[in-house]
């Protein structure tokens, strides 16, 4: 009893000083995911990019881009340019993309713009898979924009905040494309300006305070 | 799947060279282990362990500098840094500093060791870049300053004087100015007991002894400045400025904390060695593809100019400066018209005349030039050679440089002769020695080859030469002209008389000055035995050949310098005004003793003029 309570201790110790290192000693997952439309209850993931930050680099090795195996993509092809014809050719099942989603986010903190909906419809898989319990530690580009233009009192219009209105304001290119992996590498590079804004020794913490939370997937 | 599969970054490297010509296999191959990164502006790169490895810039700005700071490369999107890295292991420890934020890719070294041996295009182009890269960094390390900001914090210890000129303070006046003139400098420093007393300058001997009546033999420790400002070895040249500017003097010696003193700095070594604009500009020119570029680029010329010569450079380094710049522009401009024309057909030298010639080029001057071919031409090769000279004048033109009111351009088939063709006409003119080939002689004697193998130009002038030895009737009316025109001594007498001081009773300093010393420089340059094309080395050659005397040679020189510094400046103030180049000057402008100086200088012009009636026209007149 003691023993366990005390290892707990030990780990949430390690936990709080690894918070304090720099943010570069960790390793992120930048993820985008296309869904069928912004409702979690009732729509679904279409396709999953993502990129790996190591070390403050973005390491391009690490580029994943999985469409998923869905029934129908409908009407929306407009805004993720996915087709059902893309869906039979690379398509995956949904359930084996998730797992290996899971096996990535391990260890690494999770990035996305704009948390709440990327995180509901990753809850909402979970929940329709049945996949083990994972607990999230997570970074917003987006609620790390509008931190620093809040801090520096500086306000933003309507639609400021979406991924390309973000990377212009750091000279960041103007990418043409938008499929979930480009999207995912946007983000990542975005990542990596507003922390080269946030001046030197920059730490996890600093980021979690300001744009940063916990999240739980589980299978309930 | 890999990185090459997202497709902005394969959009990007498929349009960047050399990337571009690689199969989409070795893009690939190249492609994985790239990582990205994103640099503030100002940031500092290390390209130290695994960041030791060639990087390509998706978006930004970053300087490729030297340990010291100098700027060896500006480079933007799509272009490489760290190249030296993979390739020798940067001995040039040069560093990147980001202009702009930038996002950057970064290859991994050994996959990109890979692809230049196995390239060998792709490796080739690297080589380049690196090649490239070290011909700036060279060409950097001989001036080692770069950019203005840079050159303002540099040490004034890299560019001072460390060869001293001193004296003792009991020294005479003459000993010092000998001793001043010998050594090239423009002041001297009064040393004791290897502590500073004292300096004297140029203009210390000018004011305070000269004008005023003083002996020569005077005692330096009478009219030095007496613990002059002075500056320390680790000043910047920024403070040196400022220093110069404030107390309104030229020359600051640098003393060390222990009171010894380790150098001198002259506003003239701040210009030359800050001052690289003439280099930079020679260099835009070069790059420039088109007569509308050039012409653009010498829009600058005028304020290059007025730069040197609010910087107090030295007349004829001025005269130096411009001539460089001119004959690269010929040259730029023949290059133009030969890509343009196609090939010659024959060799042709491209000549010019003049000022241009001499060296002693200033705002506003025009052009003289001509052409020398290879053999007679038949109708076509006459066509393409006037058709290169057209392209040639015109495009002086529109750079700045004014056609010849005179005609006495390549564009007139007049001028357009054989080496033969040439010699005919000079043998003609110092034969017949008739006054109207003396107005060519002022312009047409001076030669100087710009473009083309200059032997056959050289031995235009010796056949030139012999003719001239063997004729004194022609040195003789050379002589005549040379003394025709006296300068104006009574001027100031007669500007003292007028009350006010019409435009009329404005001095022209080049007709009435400069043009008399520039003729007897041609006189003694003809007579000796050696040719040489600026006035002041005429003078010099003539000293050597022993036919003029040192003292009248050296003050000669000095009215050389005099008049065109005061050219230059009067020219330079007009333009600032005005924006054409006018060298009258106001004797109103000039303070007392600024008038007598040029009283003096006249009266030496005067003097010389004497001498040579004596040496050339002996039997004569």
């Amino acid at each position: 009893m003691w023993c366990r309570l005390l290892s707990r201790f030990k780990h949430w110790q390690q936990q709080r000083q690894s918070l304090l290192r720099a943010w570069s000693d960790w390793e992120y997952i930048v993820l985008d995911i296309e869904t069928s439309g912004l409702d979690a209850k009732q729509d679904h993931i279409v396709s999953l990019g993502w990129v790996c930050i190591k070390q403050g680099v973005i390491d391009l090795d690490s580029a994943r881009h999985l469409v998923l195996d869905t029934d129908e993509v409908g009407e929306n092809v407009g805004i993720h340019m996915i087709t059902d014809a893309d869906i039979q050719q690379y398509g995956k099942k949904q359930e084996s993309a998730l797992r290996y989603l899971r096996h990535f986010l391990r260890g690494r903190i999770l990035v996305v713009h704009h948390a709440p909906l990327e995180i509901s419809f990753l809850k909402a898989a979970w929940q329709k898979h049945l996949l083990p319990s994972y607990g999230l530690t997570w970074l917003d580009t987006l609620m790390l924009e509008k931190a620093k233009a809040n801090r520096a009192q500086q306000p933003i219009q309507e639609g400021g905040f979406r991924l390309n209105h973000c990377r212009e304001r750091y000279s960041l290119p103007d990418y043409q494309g938008h499929d979930a992996l480009t999207d995912a590498l946007a983000t990542a590079e975005l990542l990596l300006a507003q922390i080269a804004y946030q001046g030197k020794n920059c730490r996890l913490y600093d980021l979690s305070l300001m744009a940063g939370g916990r999240s739980r997937l589980s299978p309930r | 799947m890999a990185a090459i599969d997202i497709p902005e970054v394969h959009k990007f490297i498929e349009s960047t060279p050399p990337f571009a010509s690689l199969s989409v296999q070795e893009r690939k191959q190249l492609l994985s282990g790239v990582s990205m990164l994103y640099v503030r502006q100002g940031q500092t790169l290390v390209l130290e362990e695994e960041a030791a490895t060639v990087h390509l810039i998706r978006r930004g700005a970053c300087e490729i500098r030297t340990p010291k700071d100098g700027l060896v490369d500006q480079i933007a999107d799509g272009e490489c840094f760290g190249v030296s890295s993979v390739m020798a292991q940067n001995p040039d420890g040069l560093k990147v500093v980001a202009m702009e934020d930038s996002l950057v890719y970064r290859f991994e070294k050994s996959r990109f060791q890979d692809m230049l041996r196995q390239n060998e295009a792709f490796g080739l182009f690297f080589e380049h870049t690196q090649l490239h890269r070290r011909r700036k960094l060279s060409r950097r390390q001989d001036s080692e300053l770069a950019s203005p900001a840079l050159q303002l914090s540099t040490s004034i210890s890299h560019i001072m004087t460390r060869q001293l000129v001193q004296a003792d303070p009991s020294e005479s006046v003459q000993t010092i100015a000998m001793r001043m003139t010998e050594a090239r400098v423009s002041s001297i420093l009064i040393l004791e007991n290897e502590s500073l007393l004292g300096i004297v300058t140029d203009r210390d001997l000018r004011s305070r002894i000269l004008a005023l009546g003083g002996s020569a033999q005077a005692v330096v420790s009478d009219i030095m400045t007496h613990s002059p400002v002075t500056l320390s070895p680790d000043a910047l040249v920024m403070q040196a400025q400022t220093l110069m500017s404030e107390s309104n003097i030229h020359h600051l010696p640098i003393v060390e904390e222990t009171g010894k003193v380790v150098g001198m700095l002259t506003a003239a070594d701040l210009l030359r060695h800050q001052e690289l604009s003439p280099l930079l500009f020679i260099n835009q020119i070069h790059r420039q593809t088109s007569v509308e570029s050039l012409a653009r680029i010498c829009q600058q010329w005028p304020t290059l100019i007025i730069n040197l010569i609010v910087t107090d450079m030295k007349p004829a380094d001025i005269g130096k400066v411009l001539a460089t710049v001119s004959d690269n522009l010929t040259k730029r401009l023949i290059e133009l018209a030969l890509m343009e024309l196609g090939k010659a057909p024959m060799d042709f030298q491209f000549l010019v005349f003049g000022s241009q010639a001499r060296q002693d080029q200033s705002l506003g001057s025009d052009q003289d030039n001509g052409l020398m071919l290879e053999r007679e031409p038949d109708n076509t090769e006459a066509a393409y050679f006037s058709a290169l000279s057209e392209f040639v004048c015109k495009g002086l033109a529109s750079c700045g440089v004014r056609l010849c009111p005179g005609n006495i351009m390549a564009s007139n088939p007049q001028w357009r002769k054989t080496q033969q063709g040439w010699q005919q006409v000079f043998a003609q003119w110092i034969k017949s020695a008739a006054p109207s080939a003396l107005l060519h002689a002022s312009i047409f004697f001076d030669i100087r080859c710009v473009f083309g193998d200059d032997t056959p130009v050289k031995q235009l002038i010796q056949g030139m030469q012999a003719e001239v030895a063997q004729n004194s009737m022609f040195l003789a009316t050379l002589t005549r002209a040379a003394i025709a025109t006296k300068p104006p001594l009574g001027f100031f007498r007669h500007f003292l008389l007028e009350s006010s001081g019409e435009h009329k009773h404005q001095l022209d300093l080049k007709h009435q000055g400069l043009a008399l010393i520039n003729d007897l420089g041609r006189l003694y340059g003809l007579s000796c035995k050696v040719y040489r094309e600026s006035t002041l080395e005429r003078i010099e050659q003539a000293i050597r050949e022993q036919l003029i005397s040192v003292d009248t040679a050296r003050n000669l020189m000095d009215a050389w310098d005099h008049l065109n510094g005061l050219r230059l400046e009067a020219q330079s103030r007009h333009w600032q005004i005005s924006g054409t180049a006018s060298a009258y000057l106001d004797p109103k402008k000039l303070s007392p003793l600024e008038r007598k100086h040029l009283k003096t200088t006249f009266s030496i012009i005067s003097d010389v003029q004497d001498i040579a009636q004596q040496r050339f026209l002996r039997g004569y007149s």
